[in-house]
């Protein structure tokens, strides 16, 4: 498995298990209030715990294949990476639109925020989950 | 189902005739991971045409010479 790879995959995992954490937390805070305005100590949490985890995976994996993480990608990597990128801003067009459209219906600004941010994190997770299985199939 | 190029190629074969260089000392030589070196040698990943002619001039041939067109591909 390259070293892209396993970045890819190891981003995948961190950004799907805080994510999942934010929504958690999110059910939580709707459940308790009729209306959950953006809670900033919320975000500042998932960004900090995005950027602390981000930085061990790619050090440990750094570690482990030195020679590897110094190398930039290749034009297959590169190709890989910018298809999967496009495909996310799909899907982060996808769940803006939506977002809006509920906001339409709803007027509901805090929803709106936070279906945002959720589709940012979605975008985020099948970004890095499409550059990982097409790295793994060799395409 | 993953999508065969029709583009079919001999570099394992030239890689092995050229006192078997490995598949990381070729990536190496024209600038590609061992990981495409592979993808191109199993057909799943067609090189660049600048790649290509980088991996002909590794063994000294032309690019005819080591890639090849199948009609029955997915083109």
């Amino acid at each position: 498995m390259s070293f892209r790879e396993k970045s890819a995959w190891a981003m995948a995992l961190v950004t799907g298990i805080a994510g999942l954490w934010y929504l958690n937390k999110l059910i939580v805070l709707a459940a308790g209030a009729d209306a959950t305005p953006a809670p900033l100590g919320l975000l500042l949490r998932y960004v900090i715990i995005i950027v602390i985890a981000s930085v061990v995976a790619q050090v440990t994996l750094a570690v482990m294949a030195p020679g590897e993480a110094e190398v930039p990608a290749d034009e297959r990597e590169r190709r890989v990476l910018a298809r999967a990128g496009a495909q996310a801003g799909d899907v982060l067009a996808f769940g803006l639109l939506v977002s809006m459209g509920w906001f339409l219906f709803e007027r509901d600004g805090n929803l709106l925020f936070h279906m945002a941010f959720f589709s940012l994190i979605m975008a985020q997770i099948v970004d890095y989950l499409l550059q990982a299985v097409r790295l793994r199939r060799g395409e | 189902m993953t999508r065969v190029p029709p583009i079919t190629n001999r570099v394992r074969a030239l890689r092995e005739a050229h006192g078997d260089m490995s598949q990381a000392a070729l990536g190496e030589a024209i600038g590609v991971t061992r990981h495409t070196i592979i993808a191109i040698e199993q057909g799943r990943y067609s090189p660049s045409l600048e790649s290509a002619f980088r991996i002909a001039r590794v063994f000294g041939i032309g690019v005819e010479d080591v890639f090849g067109w199948n009609p029955d591909g997915n083109a």
